[in-house]
């Protein structure tokens, strides 16, 4: 055996040895590197999207590489698999962060993998991370309460700037008061806190929070409990088929027609089952496509390179992920961990020379930089804006109901509005 | 180097937390032959019940006890061992296949409780900002690092010093009879029933242990941590390093969880760019490989089972032992 062990360490040292070679000759075109950290289900359960997530980062680093690279050296994209498992993922950012100086990690993509990651690697290290994937509301709680010092971003809207939308819509609407009733889930918890933070700020008031559970025949007692608090207004978080359960139970015990809708509601099923002559004081919201010119660049590039379109989730997110992390690099002028976090906000928000994607876009930004001028990245999910804690908002559209049942568009908000709304509050 | 020194650090802590539930399983099925495929679930329950006790308060939980980090890890553990104590009321008397299957899907049931009580394990979202011990005391990351490492270390050796005098007692002895033959056991007057529950509950309260100090050490706990696949890798190093041997058992970790993190090291760096994003089913295989050539060329493990165990023996009927195990083997 001790014959076995001896040939197992040969054929690593071998292993890693050879690796080093790899690693010089990929690097000849200039000669200094940094490497660029991610940490991807390449394997396990969400295998089937992790491998083209990697490819959008790797994407965004072979341009930036074409761009001239990042601080004037090569970029080397480091990916590894977390396996779909937290004690593997923490190792594979240790061993990037320790071993290889990774300075940003990438990643991951579920959130109770990214979560031990964020804190048993990259604060204590110092490591700036940014995730293209993990929405779970209690990232936003942990950076409120200051655990993250900063170091976490995702480039992945979460629910948090709807509810304030949604709230900003009572408000102008002239709601006081306002019973909420949600589906009893993450989204349905972030949507409801969301709404009750911006609208209690605001000066109205959230006269109930009504959970429920999801496909139950009838909602009678959720929906007499909120109507007991003889509200303005409903704001109904649910999906389809709950959600008409409910509020057809509302209406039939005579509840308001003022009602507020989520973005899981505007479907025509939904409308057909609750009936349109109900809804026409409804309005709902939901997330909008950003089109322009950052969004047709990256998909043009992706198609070039890999010749499909790039559809699945989390490839447009994954790229701003990578980009914003080389950009940030770029503007601090070193690769280190805390001066990377501090530049992420520079490189992205409006103020700035708006920088597309693409090793043209890229070039452009190392130039502008250069000179002294500022930046603003306009990515593949188009404009971003990082607020206190990291998140980013969205552009969302305003729905209501045409006498006929028909969807309609009332109002759009584009990404500065919505930031705009969020730091007012 | 101080970064190599870091990953190191960094990486025995990982080898022995693991290394404590390996000892505990290897109390189990090393020595008393009770095949518990529901590791991961004892490992969960130590870990959820340290978080639930000592993590913060949180209005919409019902856990969040603010209890001190020793005295969650304390309730984790007699916790972990209750839950032991059911399973193995329920469970014992089937056969080796059928306690596996069981105990299989009992860890798969605990798993799927964390993820759906909510209001108790905060459900797919886990529980965050849990308290790590005196990390107060600590202005430097670096410096806490190796100081829990100190401390899961003492653990560990604990538990092995401990348990190498129980197995090496009298008690010790009778597990191996009973794992054995359970009749030529019960002829003398033992009660194997009774003995294998003990077996059981005490293993589960180690595992339980290994899961309050994964707590401390990553300060965040979800269902995720707690998938089946641990279940395989613990038995994994305990075959690898010998079961039935305490020695076997640490060690089999430090070779399997080696291997299992410097595969990903070692293809993320041969691979070239371009192919990274497919490399992940070249790690898997390379360490299906290594496990199954181990299991070929060396079955009974890195360090097999000590022929005599008992401190009392003489040194006299070691040899004649020795030589009749050279020919099993």
């Amino acid at each position: 055996m001790q014959k076995n062990i001896y040939s197992a360490l040969a054929a690593v040292t071998l292993a890693v040895t050879g690796g080093s070679f790899a690693g010089t000759a990929s690097a000849q075109s200039s000669d200094c590197t940094y490497p660029l950290g991610a940490v991807l289900s390449l394997s396990g359960s969400m295998a089937a999207i992790g491998g083209a997530i990697g490819d959008a980062g790797q994407l965004a680093v072979d341009q930036m590489n074409e761009a001239g690279g990042m601080l004037g050296c090569e970029v080397e994209y480091r990916l590894r698999d977390d396996q779909g498992q937290p004690n593997v993922g923490i190792d594979a950012a240790m061993s990037l962060v320790s071993i290889e100086g990774v300075e940003v990690l990438l990643g991951a993509i579920q959130s109770g993998i990214t979560m031990p990651v964020l804190t048993s690697v990259a604060v204590p290290e110092g490591v700036t991370q940014i995730s293209c994937c993990s929405t779970a509301p209690n990232f936003t709680e942990l950076a409120a309460s200051g655990d993250t010092q900063g170091y976490w971003f995702r480039t992945l809207p979460t629910v948090r700037p709807q509810g304030f939308v949604m709230a900003d819509i009572a408000r102008e609407r002239g709601y006081e008061s306002v019973a909420v009733i949600y589906v009893n889930s993450d989204y349905g918890v972030a949507m409801t806190e969301a709404f009750n933070d911006a609208f209690t700020a605001a000066g109205g008031t959230v006269t109930e929070m009504v959970p429920y559970n999801q496909e139950q025949a009838s909602y009678r007692a959720e929906v007499s409990t909120a109507l007991a608090t003889e509200p303005d207004a409903l704001f109904l978080v649910a999906f389809p088929a709950d959600g008409a359960t409910a509020l057809r139970e509302w209406l039939s015990f005579g509840g308001t027609q003022n009602i507020l809708l989520s973005n899981a509601l505007r479907a025509t099923e939904f409308i057909d089952a609750v009936g349109a002559e109900y809804l026409q004081n409804a309005a709902g919201i939901d997330n909008a496509q950003f089109d322009g010119p950052s969004v047709d660049a990256f998909n043009a590039a992706w198609e070039e390179r890999f010749g499909s379109a790039p559809e699945g989730p989390g490839l447009h997110t994954m790229y701003d992920a990578a980009a914003i992390a080389m950009l940030a690099a770029q503007k601090a002028g070193v690769y280190e961990g805390a001066a990377i976090r501090d530049a992420v906000r520079e490189v992205t928000g409006p103020g700035g020379e708006v920088i597309n994607p693409g090793p043209e876009g890229f070039a452009r930004a190392i130039e502008v930089l250069a000179e002294g001028g500022d930046i603003s990245y306009v990515g593949a999910t188009g404009p971003i804006e990082f607020d206190d804690y990291g998140d980013v908002s969205g552009p969302y559209l305003i729905w209501g109901v045409s006498e006929d049942g028909e969807l309609t568009q009332v109002d759009t908000w584009d990404v500065e509005r919505v930031n705009e709304l969020m730091q007012g509050q | 180097m101080v970064g190599i020194a870091l990953y190191i650090v960094f990486f025995l802590t990982v080898v022995s937390i693991y290394a404590i539930i390996v000892m505990g399983l290897n109390l189990q099925w090393g020595y008393t032959g009770l095949f518990n495929a529901g590791v991961v679930g004892f490992f969960a329950i130590g870990a959820y019940g340290t978080a639930i006790l000592s993590g913060p308060d949180n209005v919409r939980l019902i856990g969040g006890f603010e209890l001190p980090y020793f005295i969650g890890v304390i309730g984790g553990i007699l916790i972990a061992a209750a839950a032991g104590l059911i399973v193995a009321l329920a469970t014992l008397k089937l056969r080796e296949e059928y306690l596996a299957i069981a105990t299989f899907g009992i860890s798969i049931s605990i798993q799927l409780v964390a993820l759906n009580f909510a209001s108790l394990t905060g459900g797919a979202n886990g529980l965050v900002g849990l308290p790590r011990p005196f990390y107060q005391f600590f202005t430097e990351p670096s410096v806490y690092s190796v100081f829990f490492l100190c401390l899961v270390l003492v653990f560990a050796a604990v538990v092995y010093v401990a348990l190498e005098r129980a197995v090496r007692s009298p008690w010790g002895r009778v597990l191996r009879a009973i794992r054995e033959d359970v009749t030529a056991a019960r002829s003398l007057g033992k009660n194997p029933t009774m003995i294998r529950l003990q077996s059981f509950v005490l293993g589960s309260a180690i595992m339980g242990l290994a899961g309050g100090l994964y707590v401390g050490f990553i300060g965040f706990v979800s269902p995720i941590d707690f998938l089946p696949i641990l279940t395989f890798q613990i038995w994994a190093m305990l075959i690898v390093g010998g079961s039935g041997n305490n020695r076997g058992a640490v060690l089999g970790c430090l070779i399997v969880w080696g291997l299992w993190t410097a595969s990903g090291y070692v293809i993320s760096n041969l691979v070239p760019p371009g192919f990274q994003s497919r490399a992940g089913a070249l790690q898997a295989m390379l360490i299906g490989s290594v496990i199954v050539l181990t299991l070929l060329f060396r079955p009974r493990g890195l360090i097999g089972e000590e022929d005599v165990i008992s401190t009392h023996a003489g040194a006299s009927a070691t040899p004649a032992l020795q030589a009749d195990a050279a020919e099993k083997g």
